[in-house]
This record gives C-alpha cells, sequence and structure tokens, in this order.
C-alpha cells in the first residue's frame, strides 16, 4: 500500500465487560478477534455484516469510542489509548448513529450544527463560516431556522452529519446511519455520503447489514463472529451469492436475478451490480 | 359486497396542537375484508399510524365513521375494553413495553387483566409463545431482557395474541430489525394468519418488505388514501410512487429501466422467476 493508512487497525481483540453483578456468571463474548484493517484517506469502505457480527464495534474503535482489549487502532499516527490525543482523534474521525435523536442537541437546526464548535470556543466568523458550509453540503440550508422536530427522519440525519461536517473531520463512520429510515431517504443519505466522498474527498465508513448499500463502495469488508471473513471489492464480494446468504445477509431481488442469469448462460459481467448497470448490460 | 371486517366512511381527523390544527387525516374511504393481510403503506407524516389508531379506539373520528365488524367505534358508548380484546395492537419498538421478570408473566399480563382462569391463561400463554417460535421449555422462565431485539419483539407479539385478537394491528412491526429478524418476524406471521384467521393490519414504509404477505396494499400520503390494489397493481405505479415518497421496488425499478430502454417486458412479470423467464428468452432471442 502507499502512503501510511489514515486508520491502522493492528491485530485488535474486544470483549465486551460482563453486565454488573453477574461477573463470575456470564463469560464475556468476544465482540472482535485479532482485526487487522487499514483504511486509506479517501477510501470509501462498507463494513457489512449481520447484527452482532462486530462491525459496529470495530467502527467503534476508529475513533475512540471503544478501546482494544489488545492490538492496537492508530488514527493518522495516534494511538487511540492515548488519553490525551482522544480529542483530536475524534475530531479527525466523525460518527453518526442509527437514531440521529441521540445527537442532535439544540433547538433550532443552525444551532445545532454550531453547537460543537461553540464548545470549542471557536470565534463567531468562524463557526458561521463552517456552519453555513454544513448545511449546504447536505442541502439542510432552508431548514436552518427550524426545530429540529419539525423535520422528517432523513432530514435529522443530514443534520447529524452537518454537526459532524463542521468539525472538518477527515472521516465519517455512519453506523447503521440508514436503519431507521424510509427506503427513498435510506437511499438519498447513501447517496449524499457518496457525494461527501467524491466532492470533498473525505474518507467514509459506511457500517450497515444491507447489500445494496454496499455495491457502491469502494472496498467492501463482511464481518462474521468478531472476524473480517471476506474482503474486496462489491463486484467480488457479490459474485458468491450461496456465501452471503450463509453469513444472514439479504440478497436483493435484481442481485439474484443477475446472478441466476449469469448461470443461465446470458452476458452479464460481475460489475453489474446496480440496478442501472444491469438495465444497461441487459439492453446495451 | 365482500365480509368487511373494518370500515371507514370519509373519515377525517385533525389534530389540536396550540392554536394550530393539523388535518392529519382527511376524507378516508376503506375496507378491510375480514381474514385478509392489508398493508398501509406511506412516508413518516401520511398519516398511517392515525388511521390505525382509530381501529381500537385510540382515537376518535373528527368526521366519518369507523366500523369495526359493525362497531361505531366514534359512538359515545363503545365498550373500549372489550374493542381493545377484539383489535390487538402492537406499537413501534414493542420491546420496549417488556418489564417483566420472565417472558412467561410478560405474555401473561394482558390475559391476567382479562380475570381468566390460571389453566386458560397458561393455556393461552404458552399457545402465543409457540405461535412466535419461542418454545417454553427454552424462553417462558428467561428475562425477557436476555433475549435478542428480534426475540423480544416476538415476545411482545405473543402479548398481543394471548388476547386471542379477531383483528391484528402492527405499527412497523420490523423497523429496526436486520434481514434475518425481519424474515423471522414476517414467517411467524405469515404462519399466525394461517393458522388462526385474524385479520392483519400492517403499518409500513417499506412496501418491499410487505409485498409477500399483503393481499391489498392501502398508499396513504398527507392524510389521504391515495391508491389501493394488489402489490403488484401498485408495484406496477413504478416511478410514480416516488411522488408519495415511497421508493419503488428494487426488481420494478430495473423493470422500468429495461423498458426505458426498448425492452418488452409483459406488464404482470412480478417475481424474480418470472422476470427470470422473460429476460432468458429475450436474452436468448436477442442473441
Amino acid at each position: 500500500m502507499s502512503a501510511s493508512p489514515l486508520i491502522d487497525i493492528q491485530h485488535i481483540s474486544y470483549s465486551y465487560p460482563a453486565p454488573k453483578g453477574k461477573k463470575g456468571e456470564i463469560q464475556p463474548v468476544a465482540a472482535l478477534r485479532e482485526v487487522d484493517l487499514q483504511v486509506q484517506q479517501g477510501e470509501y469502505l462498507v463494513l457489512l455484516g449481520h447484527n452482532g457480527s462486530g462491525k459496529s464495534t470495530l467502527a467503534r474503535h476508529c475513533n475512540a469510542l471503544l478501546l482494544p482489549d489488545c492490538g492496537h487502532v492508530l488514527v493518522s499516527g495516534l494511538d487511540t489509548r492515548d488519553t490525551s490525543k482522544q480529542q483530536t482523534i475524534r475530531e479527525r474521525v466523525g460518527i453518526i448513529f442509527q437514531n440521529p435523536d441521540n445527537q442532535i442537541i439544540a433547538t433550532v437546526v443552525e444551532d445545532d450544527v454550531a453547537w460543537a464548535l461553540a464548545v470549542r470556543g471557536l470565534p463567531t466568523e468562524v463557526i458561521r463560516e463552517r456552519v453555513d458550509a454544513a448545511m449546504a453540503m447536505v442541502g439542510i440550508t432552508h431548514l436552518r431556522q427550524l426545530p429540529p422536530h419539525k423535520l422528517s427522519g432523513g432530514q435529522r440525519q443530514r443534520l447529524a452529519i452537518a454537526g459532524v461536517l463542521a468539525l472538518r473531520p477527515q472521516c465519517i463512520i455512519a453506523d447503521e446511519a440508514t436503519a431507521m429510515l424510509d427506503p427513498l431517504s435510506r437511499q438519498e443519505i447513501t447517496l449524499l455520503l457518496h457525494q461527501i466522498n467524491q466532492e470533498y474527498g473525505l474518507t467514509i465508513i459506511q457500517v450497515t447489514h444491507l447489500l445494496e448499500e454496499a455495491a457502491l463502495g469502494q472496498r467492501v469488508v463482511v464481518m462474521e463472529q468478531g472476524r473480517i471473513v471476506l474482503e474486496g471489492s462489491p463486484a467480488t464480494i457479490f459474485a458468491d451469492l450461496e456465501r452471503l446468504r450463509a453469513l444472514k445477509l439479504a440478497i436483493p431481488d435484481p442481485i439474484e436475478l443477475a446472478d441466476r442469469l449469469r448461470r443461465a448462460g446470458v452476458a452479464l459481467s460481475a460489475s453489474a451490480i446496480t440496478v442501472e448497470a444491469i438495465a444497461q448490460e441487459i439492453v446495451p | 359486497m365482500s365480509d368487511a371486517i373494518i370500515v371507514t366512511q370519509h373519515l377525517s381527523h385533525t389534530y389540536q396542537s396550540g392554536p394550530l390544527q393539523k388535518a392529519a387525516l382527511i376524507d378516508v374511504s376503506l375496507e378491510i375484508e375480514r381474514g385478509s393481510c392489508v398493508a398501509i403503506i406511506g412516508f413518516n407524516g401520511s398519516g398511517k399510524t392515525t388511521l390505525v389508531q382509530h381501529f381500537n379506539g385510540l382515537l376518535r373520528p373528527s368526521e366519518g365513521t369507523v366500523l369495526v365488524d359493525g362497531v361505531n367505534v366514534g359512538s359515545g358508548n363503545v365498550d373500549l375494553r372489550t374493542l381493545r380484546q377484539h383489535v390487538g395492537m402492537l406499537f413501534q419498538f414493542p420491546e420496549g413495553q417488556l418489564f417483566e421478570r420472565t417472558v412467561f408473566a410478560d405474555v401473561a399480563f394482558g390475559p391476567r387483566r382479562m380475570k381468566l382462569s390460571r389453566r386458560e391463561i397458561r393455556t393461552r400463554v404458552l399457545e402465543a409463545l409457540e405461535a412466535v417460535g419461542l418454545p417454553q421449555h427454552e424462553y417462558a422462565w428467561r428475562s425477557p431482557f436476555d433475549l435478542s431485539g428480534g426475540q423480544r419483539r416476538r415476545v411482545a407479539l405473543a402479548g398481543v395474541l394471548a388476547m386471542r385478537p379477531s383483528i391484528l394491528v402492527l405499527d412497523e412491526p420490523t423497523v429496526g430489525l436486520d434481514a434475518s429478524g425481519r424474515e423471522e418476524f414476517y414467517s411467524y406471521l405469515g404462519h399466525i394468519r394461517r393458522e388462526q384467521g385474524v385479520t392483519i393490519v400492517l403499518v409500513s414504509h417499506d412496501m418491499t418488505e410487505v409485498a409477500s404477505l399483503a393481499d391489498q396494499l392501502f398508499v396513504m400520503y398527507e392524510g389521504r388514501l391515495v391508491l389501493e390494489g394488489t402489490p403488484r397493481a401498485v408495484f406496477a405505479q413504478g416511478d410514480r410512487l416516488r411522488v408519495w415518497r415511497l421508493a419503488p421496488p428494487p426488481l420494478s425499478e430495473l423493470l422500468a429501466l429495461l423498458r426505458q430502454r426498448g425492452l418488452t417486458i409483459p406488464s404482470d412479470a412480478f417475481t424474480v422467476d418470472e422476470v427470470f423467464a422473460v429476460l432468458q428468452h429475450s436474452g436468448q432471442s436477442g442473441r
């Protein structure tokens, strides 16, 4: 690989601590087992897996929300275990969660985007400029004066992304950020993350259990029982549907259809994994 | 006419929020057939939850009428207790309502309030647990909080089933579950439907998900019923669905693109099998 990676995960393992009062009764379950992963600056990485596969746990190690039991996580060279560096690490690697309501604080949209900047004591002009830029990037400028509860789920998730963008991070982790949204908003948020990656060169790590969201990634890492079990381009990952099914992932109808057509001898390339690409290859 | 178990006629509902009034439902007339499975589909704020909350008297119509098995839910002297045993409702994120120490106690909560005999309660609880795939010998005495998200949701469903409702209303029953959790939930629901002949009303924003289960879809948008029909007929609307903030199912989207590119595909092609048959044929003849 070229330059040193933005995020360097070296052989980490992690178990969630047993609930209080039950120590000894319950064996802690290993959520991550000896995981190695490097994420390059500007990459669009998808962490794919069913519930409980360890993908969220892994993502949360990337900005020091969780610290490994053994092994190291370096974010542009800074060790996440170094408490004096954790604030810097979290400014570089922002995270958005499943439920945007958990990270919306203020009573007006633009105040909410400004929150983390104000807490850090940045000058007013800088805050203004960054808040305006962040709202424009996610397309919520017209909603700036509204209270967050008047926004739809998709708009609130955009607001959460703007709040993270305002800190000018190098990487955004979307931890199942579309799971609570309706299908149309889900597509829109995924497209927005891609746009942010393409236009501004931000590194994106998208955590999901949906294959259709993985199709647009540059690299897909599939997790199962705390380990990385598959890794590669979406086209190579989607080539073995039986394996994906065994990993408890749902196969979208168009992918299933394309696979059956290929087997039946219809000329479809391995990279035809989106609805558009499949249509284009069937009728050139 | 057919045997309708739920009928709404020109149903409107207006919420009063402070000085403002918000029309959440506008002139909705529909019929749900006894023993069928229907899905109310719509974007956030389209009025789908408001609509189904009329079915067990949680809300009363501002205008129009709601008849549930012939009972006018809007009338002042309706017996809500009986109505709600008749119409079981599972809310969003129902696992948040579990509170007892064991799965058995939680499922038994409703039947106990019905003042049934111990034996009857026991029978009903065990049946309900069986129906949702949580056999008693394995699950009844565990704490509901030690179960997975999907299992907890099924415990909540069992709690409603133990009341033996004739209508089951489920509001966004699979939001937040992963693919296998969803599939499991729907397979148990299909099973319950076949075994017990209950009428099922699903509320969802994802029509792809309910397509295999529902006989009839009702599409809501901004408080109005804008479309009704079988999943096949509704999916055939293709891109028009986006106007109502609904995502066309991926397969319909593919078909729409293929048609745009000049391929003739019969309008009744709907499942992966059907489309495969069509494309395999046209693929061979094209080459």
